[in-house]
């Protein structure tokens, strides 16, 4: 499916944060060595405060990890890029711009101004109309893409949250980024919008085929969309486990009453109950 | 932005309806006033002192003079108070070092600073324009300042995961973020920097409306006096509730 060095490579990534209490760093993520191929779809699952949005943000390059590497696409990440694109956990939705103009955004960011270009007089600049016109269609490409078709107009407190998030994966994909990080995208809908926005990312990934990194708490969201789930552990985040959906690649919400979805779940729900556990000990400073 | 105009309502016709009743209670009521205090000026003659003080070359300059000083004074405050304001709210060592004494100076009551004024910056222009100023800075300060720290972080981080410049970020999320605080400063400052030119053209000045007010007062001219009262308060109202239209119609 890929060749080596593309998609995106973990090396021995760890993250500490400085705590001002007396117990010295928090270990957020530790030792992180995995490999996401090109076009592949991975989730991460784990209890909350398991370091999934630090890891996230690591990869995205927002923040600087204390030791060990990221590469996408066979380059080591130094800071942001447009190549990669984010979904934040927390509503990002510029509430002053209607749908459109919210997924215009990121390409009118991107379109960068061509210093020193000779100017032609007033009115003569057919290279800004013609990017204008460009950003236009790519943005109505990714409305489309995401069912908002007809909702152009609509400013964000108009629309459902279901709706706002679906606003956001549109402006993430206009940038048409061959990475897609989302940080819990789904995390504050009601399980039917969950349920469907998440086979809408399933579809969409199937057109777009793009390298995804889909971080989540919920089990079945976790196994229903990805090619792989990795566990992670709770403080110092770590990959305890590694478990590759072997579910038919057409899969839809029904198969989630097959033996085989229930045995996933069962694998990654015995991992997670005793990491939850501990992590439950460990914040109430229980005798472990 | 929401369509500038929207159909006339049953809702905004009854409204007007309560305002004018309003207004015409008002009106009588202060014509019994006037019948039993000789200082209370009767409504007809004050409406004829106002049409007599418009058409007064003198009185013209005068109501020129206070409300350049009030624009000059606004000007400033927006140019010093916005720019400080982002200041405080992006640094939180600027919060820090700065917070104790903006909360002092905007504890004091600012008139009293204008005997000291007045040396410094003369009896004309100068000291009221520098009066209005005090008392428009802090509330465009202090709004901007909170708005920028009521940004959401995700914003911030949307912002440099797409790489946008730090003008790009300034203009198209950071001011757009702000623009209702910003706003409610704008409208407390177009008021408050005309209450304080007019209170220091109270205290000492050569013009202005404020040495109007004090004129017909002790020479019992009190239909001038409160007719320019109104006047002062009718262009105070009139700004502000455009600006306040204005502020709820932003999203
Ligand atoms: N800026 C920070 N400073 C200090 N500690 C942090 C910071 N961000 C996150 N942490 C800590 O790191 C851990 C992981 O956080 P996070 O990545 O947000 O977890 P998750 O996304 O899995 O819920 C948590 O224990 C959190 O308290
Ligand atoms: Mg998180």
């Amino acid at each position: 499916m890929s060749s080596p060095g593309t998609g995106v490579v973990l090396d021995d990534v760890r993250v500490e944060f400085r705590s001002s209490g007396r117990d010295g760093p928090v270990v957020a993520v530790d030792g992180i060595t995995q490999e996401i191929p090109a076009g592949g779809f991975v989730s991460v699952v784990g209890p909350s405060g398991c370091g999934k949005s630090t890891l996230l943000s690591v990869i995205a390059g927002l923040r600087a990890a204390t030791s060990g590497s990221v590469r996408i696409n066979g380059r080591t990440v130094t800071g942001p890029d447009r190549d990669v694109g984010v979904m934040f956990q927390e509503d990002s939705v510029l509430p002053w711009k209607n749908v459109t103009d919210n997924v215009r955004f990121p390409l009118q960011i991107a379109r960068v101004p061509r210093a020193g270009r000779p100017r032609l007089g007033p009115g003569h600049r057919p290279g800004r109309a013609a990017a204008r016109r460009r950003i236009a269609q790519r943005a109505q490409e990714a409305i489309d893409l995401v069912g908002l078709g007809g909702f152009e107009r609509r400013y964000p407190a108009e629309l459902s949250g279901g709706m706002r998030q679906r606003v956001a994966l549109a402006r993430t994909l206009a940038m048409r980024p061959s990475v897609l990080l989302m940080d819990e995208p789904f995390a504050a809908l009601d399980q039917q919008t969950r349920l469907l926005l998440g086979a809408e990312v399933r579809r969409i990934w199937g057109e777009t085929h793009q390298t995804v990194l889909f971080v989540t708490h919920d089990i079945s969201e976790a196994i229903l969309l990805s090619q792989q789930v990795w566990v992670m552990s709770y403080r110092p985040g770590t990959i305890l486990d590694v478990v590759d959906v072997d579910l038919p690649a057409d899969r839809d919400a029904s198969v989630v009453s097959t033996p085989r979805f229930n045995a996933l779940h069962n694998r990654i729900w015995e991992r997670l109950r005793t990491e939850a556990m501990r992590g439950f000990a460990q914040e109430n400073r229980f005798p472990a | 932005m929401s369509p500038a105009t929207a159909p006339p309502t049953r809702d905004g016709c009854r409204v007007t309806a309560g305002s004018v009743a309003v207004a015409v209670i008002a009106v009588i009521a202060w014509e019994i006033a006037s019948h039993l205090s000789f200082v209370i000026p009767e409504p007809l003659d004050t409406f004829l002192a106002l049409g007599r003080d418009l058409g007064d070359p003198r009185f013209l300059a005068g109501l020129r003079e206070t409300l350049l000083a009030a624009l000059a004074a606004f000007v400033l405050a927006m140019l010093i108070g916005g720019p400080a304001g982002l200041g405080l709210g992006l640094s939180r060592r600027a919060r820090v070092v700065f917070s104790p004494i903006i909360t002092m100076l905007n504890g004091i009551p600012k008139i009293v600073l204008y005997p000291v004024l007045l040396p410094v910056f003369h009896l004309g222009y100068g000291s009221k324009i520098v009066m209005g100023l005090l008392f428009g800075l802090f509330p465009v300060l202090i709004n901007t300042a909170a708005g920028v720290r009521e940004i959401p972080d995700v914003y911030w981080r949307l912002a440099r995961s797409l790489r946008a410049t730090r003008w790009q970020t300034l203009t198209r999320i950071l001011l757009p973020a702000i623009r209702g605080p910003l706003l409610t400063g704008v409208r407390l400052a177009v008021s408050l920097s005309l209450v304080g030119v007019v209170l220091s053209e109270f205290f000492a000045t050569e013009r202005g409306l404020g040495r109007i007010v004090l004129s017909a007062y002790s020479s019992g001219d009190y239909a001038g006096m409160v007719s320019t009262i109104l006047l002062l308060i009718a262009i105070s109202f009139a700004l502000s509730l455009f600006l306040w239209r204005l502020e709820r119609r932003v999203r």
